[in-house]
């Protein structure tokens, strides 16, 4: 039948709730809800970036926010493919806890483009949105401190991001092992074509001047930076992307 | 102006952005796909992207569009064009922007009835809280019914 719903393709999202962060030797993250924080890797992420001196780590428990930040510049959900590209085949997530990546220069400029957000974390972040944590969530806070003025340089913000994506691959690369059958919510998502329905189409636009008013696409991981386009490097020029791309975190905000 | 802390999406709100749940949940409509655009700096390229933009919304014979920013002030000036260019081309358009206060359009034109303000914060002003001015549920739904009586008063017209 010609009016007959068509499917595309299937995204399967599966997501392992973390229920307990606490510092440990090394990075890891354990299908049983435990996961450890490390500063090992933090040395070596500052002496791979010519514009990063510092980068500090916290780990904040659910509602103790009452606390200084700096400028956030992103909310990380921790997301991998485990199999097929990002918009169809399977992701594996974390929910219960997100990573949060803040700037500042070496001479305390927040790095933002318009407004900046530092302060005490707990006015400066409004929990319980699409783009926030919970009440219940941790938070993994990675502070980026840039050399001198490169947080309104392109290449800083931009180092800053890379060198969180880089921390947040090594917790990747074990949650891509993860057992499939053992994740705490499964989620399956169709691309779907409804012939003889309205046909819409969304337009979202997305930042693309600069320095912290960038916007990435087309990384290898979920919500990732390593091998992801600019769109200010592509003229800004309009991208179509499936229902599925997107959901599946084929966007990394950079501003 | 651009984006400000309280208006921007971060990598997370477009994991779980609410206007694609809400839209492609909707078995009424058949959702096409998102097309991505930037904001450039430079006034004609906001034009021509803008005007890609609606292009390809016209040769993807959509029968209507929801737009969505997370900036404003100078990026409203993107945002107006692309709807006026939608608009001109008999393509009803529906969206969502933060005005409040601060930030009504600096530009208008005829094709901006359809805007859902999304500004949550008590003054109407950019508040540096991050999250707080970002589009919810409620606000894509009051886009979407928008859009659907939009798209049912174009087939009238044309009856």
């Amino acid at each position: 039948m010609a009016d007959e719903v068509k499917d595309l393709r299937k995204l399967v999202i599966k997501a392992f709730h973390m229920s307990e962060i606490e510092w440990g030797e090394h990075n890891d993250i354990k299908v049983d809800g435990k996961m450890t924080v490390s500063k090992e890797m933090l040395e070596e992420l500052v002496a791979e970036e010519e514009y990063i001196e510092k980068i500090d780590l916290q780990i904040i428990r659910p509602g103790d926010h009452d606390r200084w930040t700096n400028t956030i510049m992103d909310i990380i959900p921790i997301s991998t493919k485990v199999l097929g590209k990002i918009g169809d085949g399977i992701t594996h997530t974390v929910t219960g806890v997100y990573v949060m990546l803040t700037g500042v220069d070496v001479n305390g400029k927040q790095c933002h483009e318009f407004g900046s957000s530092e302060g005490n974390l707990k006015e400066q972040l409004y929990l319980n949105r699409a783009g926030t944590p919970g009440d219940d969530d941790y938070i993994i806070s990675f502070d980026v401190t840039l050399a001198a003025g490169m947080g309104q340089e392109r290449p800083g913000p931009t180092a800053a991001h890379r060198a969180c994506d880089k921390f947040i691959q090594s917790y990747r690369e074990k949650l891509k092992k993860f057992r499939g059958e053992k994740c705490t919510e499964r989620h399956e998502y169709h691309d779907i074509v409804r012939p003889g329905k309205k046909r819409v189409l969304i337009i979202k636009q997305v930042a693309g001047q600069g320095a912290m008013y960038d916007t990435h696409f087309f990384a290898d991981e979920p919500s990732g930076v390593e091998g992801g386009r600019s769109i200010i490097d592509m003229g800004n020029m309009p991208i179509l992307v499936t229902p599925n791309e997107y959901r599946d975190g084929i966007i990394r905000s950079m501003q | 102006m651009g984006i400000g802390p309280s208006t921007k999406e971060t990598s997370l709100h477009h994991f779980r952005d609410p206007l694609l749940d809400v839209v492609s949940n909707d078995t009424d409509l058949d959702l096409m796909g998102i097309l991505l655009v930037g904001t450039p700096d430079d006034n004609k390229d906001k034009m021509l992207v803008g005007t890609r933009s609606a292009v390809w919304a016209e040769a993807m014979r959509a029968d209507g569009v929801i737009i969505s920013s997370d900036g404003w002030g100078n990026s409203d000036v993107d945002f107006t064009n692309t709807c006026e260019q939608l608009g001109i081309r008999g393509i009803p358009v529906t969206g969502l922007n933060f005005s409040g206060t601060v930030a009504q359009f600096v530009v208008v034109n005829d094709y901006l009835d359809g805007i859902i303000d999304i500004n949550k914060s008590a003054d109407g002003t950019e508040t540096n809280v991050v999250g707080e001015n970002n589009m919810v549920a409620l606000d894509c739904r009051k886009a979407m019914a928008l859009l659907k009586l939009k798209m049912r008063q174009k087939d009238q017209k044309r009856d």
